[in-house]
This record gives C-alpha cells, sequence and structure tokens, in this order.
C-alpha cells in the first residue's frame, strides 16, 4: 500500500552520504565559477523552500523576491550607512522580512486565494520601486556596495571570507540546512496537517476549527524570514545590491523552480529544482541567448505539468507530511475482520 | 436558557428571507429532527448556526454564550460541527489522512509542542489514532482506511463526512440530510449509528427528508416552510399536524 512508501522515500542513508558528498565539493574544486554558482543556487533554494512552504497552505506568492530585496537591502543599509556589524544585520534583515511578510500576511490572507497573488507581485514591484527611489538611503539604481562578512576564528583557525567562496560555500548550506530542519519538524507537527486541511478544503477546514488566516500567516511569515536570511546572504556574497535583481521575474523564477522540483517535498523539490534551473539559466546568460531564457523556462513549467501533473499539482502529494503517524496505523492491521 | 437557543433568527439573501425570525430551543443530549420542504431553509439554517453564514437578525446562545457573529472555526471549537449536505471531502487524500486533518480538535498539545515533537505530542498521537480506528469502524471504513477518500462509493463518503466531523470532536452535531442518496437498508444502518453516537453524549441535529427515519430516531422534530417555522414538537404529533400535510402536498409524499 503507497503510505508504506512514504516511511522512506529517501532512505536516511541516502541522504547522508549526499550531505558527506555535499559537504566535500571545496575539497574536489575550488573553481571560483562552480562554487559561486553552487553558493547562488543554494541561497535561490532557501526562497524556493519558503514559496513552496507557502503554496503548501494553497496560496501562490508571485513576490517572494520582495523579501530578498527587503533582507539584501536591510543588511546593506545597517552594515553600509549605519556600521552595523555583519551578524547582527544579518538577522535583523530576517526579522525584517519577516515582519513584512506578518503584516502583509495579516491584511490579504483574509481572503487570500487570487487577491493574496495580487498583492504579493504588487508588494515585489513597490519594494523594487522603493529601493529604486529613495535615493538617499539606497543609492537608487547605483546601488550599494557591501563588504563580506567579518573573519569567523574557529580555535585557532581563520576562516577569511574575502578569499575564497568556501567559506560561503558552508555558511550556505548552513541556511539550508537550518530551513530545512525547521520545514521538516513543521511538516511532521499539527501545523503540517493544518497546512493540508487548510490547502486542500478551506471551507471544510474552517469547520473543524483550523483558522485559516492563521496558518496561511504562519506559513507566509516563516517563509518570509528565510527568504529574508537568503536575500542578506545574497547582498553579502555579490558585495552590490541594486534593484535590478529583484522583480517579477526573479518571483517567477522562485515558482518555476518550486514546480519543476514538486512541491511533494518541502526539501528535496526545493533543491532539485532550483540546481536544475539554476543551472540552466546560467548557462543559457554565459552562452548569451538572454531573451531565450524566459520562453524555456515557460516551456519546462508546460511540459512537468503536462508528464507529471501529481508532482506539481495539490494532490496525492500530502502523504509525506505524515510519514511517522501513518506508518503507526500499520500496526493496527486494518484489513483483519473485527467485531 | 437552553443548551443551544436561536433567537428570532433571520437570514436574507437579497429579498428573499431564506430563514424569518426562526426561534428555536435545543436541549443537551436529545436528536432533534428538522424536516420541510426543498428550499425551506435547513441547510441555512445549519449555515447561520456553524457560522457560515452571519445571521442578518437575531442572536444564537450556546451554553449561554453568544455564538452568532464568530468564525465557523471559533464555533467549531466551542464544540459545534457540521457536516454538508454534499459530499465535501478533503481532495486527494485517503480516509485516515482526512480523518488525521480532521482529528484537529482532538489535540491539546500546542502547535509548538507538536513541533519540538514532545512527550505529550507522541502521546497524544496514540490516543487519536486510537479514536481514528474506533470511529472507522463504528461507520464500516476499517476496508477502506488506507483508500482514497474520492474513490468511496457516495453511501460511504457520506459515512466519512460523519467520521470526519466526529472526528472533529463535536458536542453539538449539525447533520445535513446524511442519508440522502442512499438506498433504505443504508439508511438504517446509519440512522442505527446516529444513536450510537447520540449514547455517546453527543447532541444531535439531524435534517431529514424521510418521516419515517425521524420517526425512527428523532426525540422531537421541527418543522420549516419557507423559512418559518410552523410545528414543534413529538414527532407522531407534528406528523399529523394539518399545516405540516399541508406544506409537503405537491412537494413530498410522507
Ligand atoms: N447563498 C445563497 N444565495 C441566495 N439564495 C440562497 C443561498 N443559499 C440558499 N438560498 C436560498 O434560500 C432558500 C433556502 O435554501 P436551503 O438550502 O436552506 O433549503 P433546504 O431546506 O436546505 O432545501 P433542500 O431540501 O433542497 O436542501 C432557497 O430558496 C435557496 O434558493
Ligand atoms: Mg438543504
Amino acid at each position: 500500500m503507497r503510505f508504506i512508501d512514504y516511511k522512506n522515500v529517501v532512505p536516511k542513508t541516502v541522504i547522508g552520504l549526499l550531505v558527506f558528498l555535499i559537504l566535500l565539493i571545496p575539497v574536489f574544486t575550488t573553481n571560483v565559477a562552480t562554487l559561486s554558482m553552487l553558493i547562488l543556487s543554494g541561497i535561490w533554494t532557501v526562497a524556493v523552500m519558503g514559496f513552496t512552504l507557502v503554496l503548501r497552505t494553497g496560496q501562490f506568492s508571485l513576490g517572494q523576491s520582495a523579501f530578498l530585496a527587503i533582507g539584501g537591502y536591510t543588511s546593506a543599509i545597517f552594515t553600509v550607512k549605519l556600521g552595523w556589524p555583519f551578524w547582527p544585520s544579518f538577522f535583523l534583515a530576517g526579522m525584517a522580512s519577516g515582519i513584512v511578510s506578518l503584516l502583509v500576511g495579516m491584511v490579504v490572507l483574509r481572503v487570500g486565494n487570487i487577491y493574496f497573488s495580487i498583492i504579493t507581485l504588487a508588494l515585489g514591484e513597490i519594494v523594487r520601486i522603493i529601493a529604486q527611489q529613495w535615493e538617499p538611503v539606497t543609492r537608487g539604481t547605483r546601488g550599494l556596495i557591501l563588504s563580506p562578512p567579518p573573519p569567523i576564528i574557529l580555535g585557532g583557525f581563520k576562516i577569511n571570507f574575502e578569499a575564497s567562496p568556501v567559506p560561503y560555500f558552508y555558511f550556505t548550506l548552513c541556511l539550508i540546512a537550518v530551513t530545512a530542519l525547521i520545514l521538516w519538524q513543521i511538516g511532521q507537527s499539527r501545523l503540517g496537517r493544518a497546512f493540508a486541511g487548510v490547502a486542500l478544503n478551506p471551507v471544510l477546514a474552517e469547520h473543524q476549527g483550523m483558522h485559516l488566516m492563521k496558518y496561511r500567516v504562519i506559513a507566509f511569515t516563516v517563509a518570509g524570514v528565510f527568504t529574508g536570511l537568503a536575500g542578506s546572504l545574497y547582498a553579502h556574497f555579490l558585495t552590490v545590491i541594486t534593484p535590478y535583481v529583484f522583480g517579477l521575474w526573479q518571483s517567477i523564477q522562485i515558482m518555476i523552480m518550486s514546480i519543476v522540483g514538486g512541491i511533494s517535498s518541502l526539501v528535496g523539490g526545493p533543491i532539485i529544482g532550483t540546481i536544475l534551473l539554476y543551472t540552466l539559466g546560467d548557462y543559457l546568460t554565459r552562452v548569451k541567448t538572454f531573451g531565450i531564457q524566459p520562453l524555456l523556462f515557460g516551456a519546462i513549467v508546460v511540459m512537468v505539468l503536462i508528464f507529471l501533473p501529481k508532482g506539481t499539482g495539490l494532490v496525492d502529494l500530502w502523504g509525506r507530511f505524515w510519514t511517522k503517524v501513518v506508518w503507526r496505523e500499520e500496526e493496527y492491521e486494518p484489513d483483519t475482520p473485527d467485531d | 436558557m437552553s443548551y443551544l437557543e436561536l433567537k428570532n433568527i433571520t437570514k436574507e439573501f437579497g429579498k428573499l428571507a431564506a430563514l424569518e425570525d426562526v426561534d428555536l430551543q435545543v436541549e443537551k443530549g436529545e436528536i432533534l429532527g428538522i424536516v420541510g420542504p426543498n428550499g425551506s431553509g435547513k441547510t441555512t439554517l445549519i449555515n447561520v448556526i456553524s457560522g457560515y453564514y452571519r445571521p442578518t437578525g437575531g442572536e444564537i446562545f450556546f451554553n449561554a454564550k453568544k455564538i452568532s457573529g464568530l468564525r465557523p472555526d471559533q464555533i467549531a471549537k466551542r464544540g459545534i460541527i457540521r457536516t454538508f449536505q454534499s459530499n465535501v471531502l478533503y481532495e486527494g487524500t485517503t480516509v485516515v489522512e482526512s480523518m488525521l486533518i480532521s482529528s484537529y480538535q482532538q489535540y491539546r498539545t500546542k502547535n509548538w509542542q507538536s513541533f519540538f515533537e514532545t512527550r505529550t505530542w507522541k502521546d497524544e498521537n496514540e490516543t487519536v489514532v486510537g479514536r481514528v480506528i474506533e470511529l472507522v469502524k463504528l461507520l464500516d471504513l476499517l476496508n477502506d482506511t488506507f483508500l482514497p477518500a474520492e474513490g468511496l462509493s457516495h453511501g460511504y463518503q457520506r459515512m466519512l463526512g460523519i467520521a470526519m466531523a466526529m472526528i472533529a470532536n463535536p458536542s453539538v452535531l449539525l447533520l445535513d440530510e446524511p442519508t440522502t442518496g442512499m438506498n433504505h437498508e443504508e439508511a438504517m444502518f446509519v440512522v442505527d449509528k446516529i444513536k450510537k453516537i447520540n449514547e455517546q453524549g453527543v447532541t444531535v441535529i439531524l435534517i431529514e427528508h424521510n418521516m419515517k427515519v425521524l420517526l425512527d430516531v428523532a426525540t422531537r422534530v421541527v418543522v420549516l416552510s419557507f423559512g418559518t417555522k410552523i410545528a414543534d414538537g413529538k414527532p407522531e404529533e407534528v406528523m399529523n399536524k394539518q399545516e405540516v400535510i399541508e406544506a409537503y402536498l405537491g412537494t413530498e409524499t410522507i
């Protein structure tokens, strides 16, 4: 029966091995271009995870790039303009982005659905326009120049962010790991079930005691916090932040990456989708075929929707939220006659 | 004041009054039957009690506290759970998954406790799974436990609807035509289960077209016609009332 599959969708040993290999990547290559690409796709992965979490409450956000921007600009403004150190600015970036998503969510998620999509789309544009127009603070289209995080001294060992991208690589992995851990825990908790209920049938869920807005807001806020942190890392890694990198196209890319990866898993799907499409996009940019990227991405989404509808639709995918509980059910041997 | 009390409840859709000045008292532990021709306002009554619609006039009290104006989830939290006239399911889930989503109110564990997988969460999970099995057995869904809910026959989807409402922990259960589309045998099975549920201490409000069924199960019957209450009393008495017979003429055979 299919619920047995859920127990170990990917065996723990395989996950362990994969993590181990990923950790070793910098041993095999210190090529700046390769590592940069992995770092950037890792940063986008976090944003895609956030998007996927929101999608699993049944809501389509078309403005996740806004939170990358809020995170990035918060971090930039506080380190550059106000002279704050990196770490407090980094965490403040997550908080600022989280607060904005909380406030926006509380206003829009009461109605949700198409209104939510439209308002988040508008939010993305508003944030970009503010970044462009608020010259004294953001320096408009010229952007802000940031410095990398300060060196970390670990037992006499100095980790220097200026010398190579390797420290960024591990930093990004840490961020992904923390995000993944939290999403996993959400998935197995009461929250995961409530998310499923709210997404699969809001009317029914509401009549069973689930406060629709509460769960939508929780998902959107968690997504906001981590996307903000990713945005901060993004800005510090690139050492420059301009309004151009945060727009509707970026939000749509996040959506496409999520759909291509499949929303059946909150972690695996986003990782696969992002690495696949980020690598492809990066390659297309390098061979200078700018116009073709949106077309190709669109075509990929259509293909995925046609050939893997179950991997992308909201249905049939919730099982993995429940692994443990459904598995326990086995012990009751439901097929034996009773009474 | 009664357990559940509706005072002058009115619900208008534009010019149409689906409910007009309805007064209703429900006592703890009873099985109250509600009958009436098509369009007489039965479903609207459940929609208004469960908070799906706000009444345009009047007030509703439960346990002496006002509940009209609250959201559906707030009313559900106070223990009033409803089913739907059509088969309303969690798309794409199996029976057991539907039940587990619906078990939301079984838990006293807080969200954060379940996030950290505390002892209480694990213990409570086992209790809830036990309760799920109990209900799945009660409503004859045991062999379908791991099958997709949408694949069930109409009759079994109706049963699942009741099972999901029960796992949501009701003190008052509002059933909107649970036996609709069932043959006599299936209907009698459901009626039997409703009695069992009532014996577990759940107050039941039952919308039912079939008078025979109501005579069998209801402790009291209320008749609605064009949004107003035209009779309220013991099933046998109500059935013989002239107004009731008239209300049904041409629309329904008794
Ligand atoms: N959302 C709505 N908008 C407009 N009119 C409505 C709405 N819901 C119900 N009505 C009207 O209110 C009246 C009562 O409807 P209701 O569904 O409560 O009847 P009912 O007694 O449940 O009938 P049935 O036996 O067919 O289920 C009907 O005339 C119906 O058309
Ligand atoms: Mg009805």
